[in-house]
């Protein structure tokens, strides 16, 4: 067993989001260098003493906690991140480019659903655990592009 | 979960606070494992991956701030300091704790 292992162990049982997730193993990596690296010192060989690190860690009940801990803690991230740009070109979209050039046609939008149905996809994808910043940054340039054709072209109707 | 998991979760805040303010200088989750395990001689025994998720919490709650020392690509370290509201959480623990076991020698009959 190596220190390697010990965290593929780990990582097998947390099931956090990926950034989150690296995070968390590479804290924990940095334990178990610097615990084997204090039994080794005691006198203790490499696997004696990563036998010690590992038991005085308590892989199954620390893996449970911080999955418990962190549980939906990416997925809100994630929705909170993704809902401002769609927020954004909804709103334009809804009020500054609505129908015949008036906001009091909005209404006929309704009619028209696509991209409000794009973007309610957009803010549930989180839900599938994406890197968050990654994911978030993504749909501000694909909304705020969406915005720029809509706003360069306003005649395109879907 | 049983009672000593329980005394665990719920003192578990106050001490990291206590000695992260005490230390007065970031510390990473081993030295905090390590430390809060000389301070209590042994008599309050914890897996150390436990302080994990404890510090993630305190975090998530504004009580801790973090900073990776190192660069990214090579070893780095995660270290804690506690933030203003930690600061303060602290004073009002330690209040409510000292208030504690004030009213429990009085029920006791410990006090002359």
């Amino acid at each position: 067993m190596t220190i390697a292992d010990a965290l593929l162990e780990i990582q097998l049982r947390l099931g956090l989001e990926a950034e989150t997730e690296h995070e968390v193993l590479e804290e924990i990596r940095g334990h178990l260098e610097e615990a084997v690296a204090a039994a080794k010192a005691r006198g203790l060989d490499e696997q004696q003493a990563l036998s010690e690190a590992a038991a005085a860690f308590g892989m199954e009940q620390a893996t449970a906690e911080l999955r418990e801990t962190h549980a939906g803690w990416g997925t809100l991230e994630g929705v909170a991140a993704a809902a401002l740009p769609v927020t954004f070109a909804l709103v334009l979209r809804w009020l500054i480019f609505a129908p015949g050039g008036t906001a009091d046609a909005w209404r006929e939008l309704l009619t028209r659903p696509t991209l409000t149905l794009i973007a309610a996809v957009a803010i549930a994808i989180p839900l599938l655990r994406f890197p968050r910043r990654r994911y978030a940054l993504a749909l501000w340039v694909f909304f705020w592009g969406l915005s720029l054709v809509t706003a360069v072209w306003p005649t395109i109707r879907w | 979960m049983d009672k000593m998991d329980q005394m665990r979760k719920g003192t578990t805040t106050l001490a990291i606070l206590k000695l992260l303010i005490d230390a007065g200088e970031p510390m990473h989750g081993y030295q905090i494992a390590r430390a809060l395990e000389g301070r209590s001689q042994g008599s309050f025994q914890f897996k150390e991956g436990l302080i994990y998720p404890r510090l993630h919490q305190m975090e998530h709650d504004g009580l801790l701030r973090s900073e990776w020392e190192g660069e990214r690509g090579s070893r780095r370290r995660k270290v804690y300091l506690p933030t203003a509201d930690g600061k303060e959480r602290l004073a009002e623990e330690l209040k409510q704790w000292q208030s504690f076991i004030l009213s429990m020698e009085h029920m006791l009959g410990l006090t002359g």
